[in-house]
């Protein structure tokens, strides 16, 4: 396989819409991935993060707009292309009848891997998989952890120069989860790597961008830090004081700045009620919100939190869908 | 042909490491040496011509059981997804394991071989008629096996595709008694054309004709052309 030229746009979309009948499942999405690079594509289940995929790995078509994959044109280029890229599904494509090895060196046939150099890479794609212990064993005994490594090594062979995961750590316990993507960032240098996920800290741990998906559409795509920047005109503050907490609450929603206030009880306790409020992104509404409370109250705990991933990928969901609505 | 090859070695480990196969095969064979016994042994004749006339309507139920997994197992069992998307193109997944199904038939065929040995310790039968009946056989089993993966592909769902393809398979076997209530000559001509019966019957004779050589092979090519178009049209 022949290395891509770094900073080159080796997964790129351009106005690509996907159409079941009557009902749009992708709506003109445009974004690209470029070599040395892990993006994770971030959206609630439904969002067509799996549909975006397909059409990138090529087992579905684009209804409108090009997908380039290498270099090469989906619609026409399929096979070139194919033979650059691995693609994990959703649920891993196992042959319950065959064994690893046997499964593996089907796949390695299957994308050209010249006999001679077979063997030493399914022991490659093993090694990095920890599957080593496993070539012999028939795929149905193996537990859903192995499952999955089976089908991280398939895509792993022949060295592709992208790598497609959909939900790679899905059903892996945590220990697995660490091991898979550490694989990921292993194999992610000199790659584009495209990986899907609903689970929010994967993608601050592995991806250098993060594209947030919902009901087909892309809202967002940066770095998380970029994200995180875009939102930050609301920000979160908590506190805890010994307060009842109605009382608490309508005292905070009067002090200019508090956008809305709620009590979290999982950290409130008999004598002390826990709030967090949305407040307007400027200097010094913590002292405003401590001068108004303090005069009332005992004022136990108060801090302002960064946006978290999970208020960043709300915040742009929330946006759109009231966006949708207005419209 | 790497590509064909690499599905041809998966669907023969694939045969070999399922129960299913050596089920279907020896539901055959015993159903085959069922008729082998009344005709020759109860019936008192040593030819293989009812024999074989028993065995081709087997063969329309036996291969849509082994036709029937080729496509809608790879939906089912969620492999599709990486079929194709692996560098390979439609017609070589088509053809892949179309040869792999192919491969089996060789095989049953080959195990009503044993049927012969006391057919000729016992008796002197005309080996000619033996080997255009085998042919016949062969290429009947072929086109049953291309319409069944053909339903395969497009149902997705193996009882679906099984039944659909013992539907189709046991129309084109009687087709030719619609030739009793034909006026039209092109409509009377037509059911005898397309009919598995007549042209099997030929080759049961002892008569290797081009014509019907020419229509199985022709029938089986496209419904697999038929086949790897409908996997391209699909994405």
């Amino acid at each position: 396989m022949s290395a891509a030229a770094p900073g080159a746009a080796m997964i790129a979309l351009d106005s690509v819409s996907k159409r079941y009948g009557s009902k749009t499942i992708i709506h003109g999405m445009s974004f690209a991935v470029e070599t040395n690079e892990i993006v994770g594509f971030l959206g609630p289940n439904g969002a067509g993060k799996t549909t975006t995929l397909r059409m990138i790995a090529g087992f579905t078509a684009a209804t409108s707009g090009t997908v380039t994959v290498a270099g090469h044109d989906m619609a026409v280029g399929n096979l070139e292309a194919a033979r650059r890229i691995g693609y994990l599904p959703e649920h891993p494509p196992l042959y319950d009848t065959l064994d690893v090895a046997g499964y593996l060196g089907f796949v390695a046939r299957a994308k050209g891997i010249p006999r001679a150099r077979a063997a030493g890479e399914i022991d490659r794609v093993a090694a990095a998989c920890r599957l080593e212990d496993m070539l012999r064993r028939e795929i149905f005994k193996l537990s859903k952890g192995y499952r999955q490594r089976v089908g991280l090594a398939q895509a792993l062979l022949g060295n592709p120069d992208v790598l497609l995961l959909d939900e790679p750590t899905i059903g892996l316990d945590p220990g697995q989860i660490l091991e898979t993507r550490e694989a990921i960032r292993a194999f992610g240098a000199g790659r584009a790597v495209l990986l899907s996920t609903h689970i929010l800290p994967e993608v601050t741990l592995v991806c250098r961008r993060v594209a947030i998906v919902n009901r087909g559409r892309l809202l967002a795509i940066d770095t998380p830090r970029g994200l995180q920047r875009a939102v930050e005109e609301t920000s979160v503050v908590s506190l805890r004081l010994a307060a009842p907490a109605d009382g608490a609450r309508d005292a905070l929603l009067e002090v200019d700045g508090v956008r809305g206030a709620a009590t979290a009880p999982a950290e409130s306790a008999a004598n002390a009620v826990a709030l967090d409020c949305a407040v307007e992104d400027r200097d010094g509404i913590e002292a405003q919100i401590a001068r108004a409370l303090a005069a009332r109250w005992e004022l136990l705990e108060l801090r302002r939190r960064a946006p978290t991933l999970e208020n960043i990928f709300l915040h742009y969901i929330r946006a759109a869908e009231s966006g949708e609505a207005a419209a | 042909m790497n590509g064909v090859l690499a599905i041809y070695r998966k669907e023969l480990r694939h045969y070999f490491r399922s129960p299913i196969a050596y089920f279907i095969v020896s539901v055959f064979l015993v159903g085959t040496g069922y008729f082998y016994t009344y005709n020759v042994f109860l019936g008192g004749t040593a030819t293989m011509d009812a024999t074989f006339q028993n065995m081709g309507v087997l063969l329309t139920v036996v291969c849509p059981a082994i036709s029937m997994r080729l496509f809608a197992g790879e939906w089912s069992g969620r492999t599709m997804e990486l079929l194709l998307t692996l560098p390979l193109a439609p017609w070589q997944i088509a053809a892949g394991k179309y040869l792999g199904a192919l491969t089996m038939l060789a095989l049953m065929t080959l195990g009503t071989a044993i049927d012969l040995i006391p057919m000729y310790m016992f008796a002197e039968p005309e080996t000619s008629t033996i080997l255009c009946g085998y042919i016949g056989f062969f290429l009947l089993g072929a086109a049953c096996l291309a319409v069944g993966q053909l339903f395969s592909a497009l149902t997705g769902n193996q009882i679906v595709a099984a039944l659909a393809a013992v539907a189709a398979l046991l129309g084109f076997w009687f087709v030719g008694n619609l030739q009793n209530f034909q006026s039209s000559s092109v409509l009377w001509y037509l059911a005898g054309y397309l009919s598995f019966a007549d042209h099997y019957a030929r080759f049961v004779q002892g008569q290797l004709i081009g014509e019907s050589v020419g229509f199985y092979v022709c029938l089986s090519a496209a419904a697999l052309i038929l086949n790897a178009a409908w996997l391209r049209w699909r994405r």
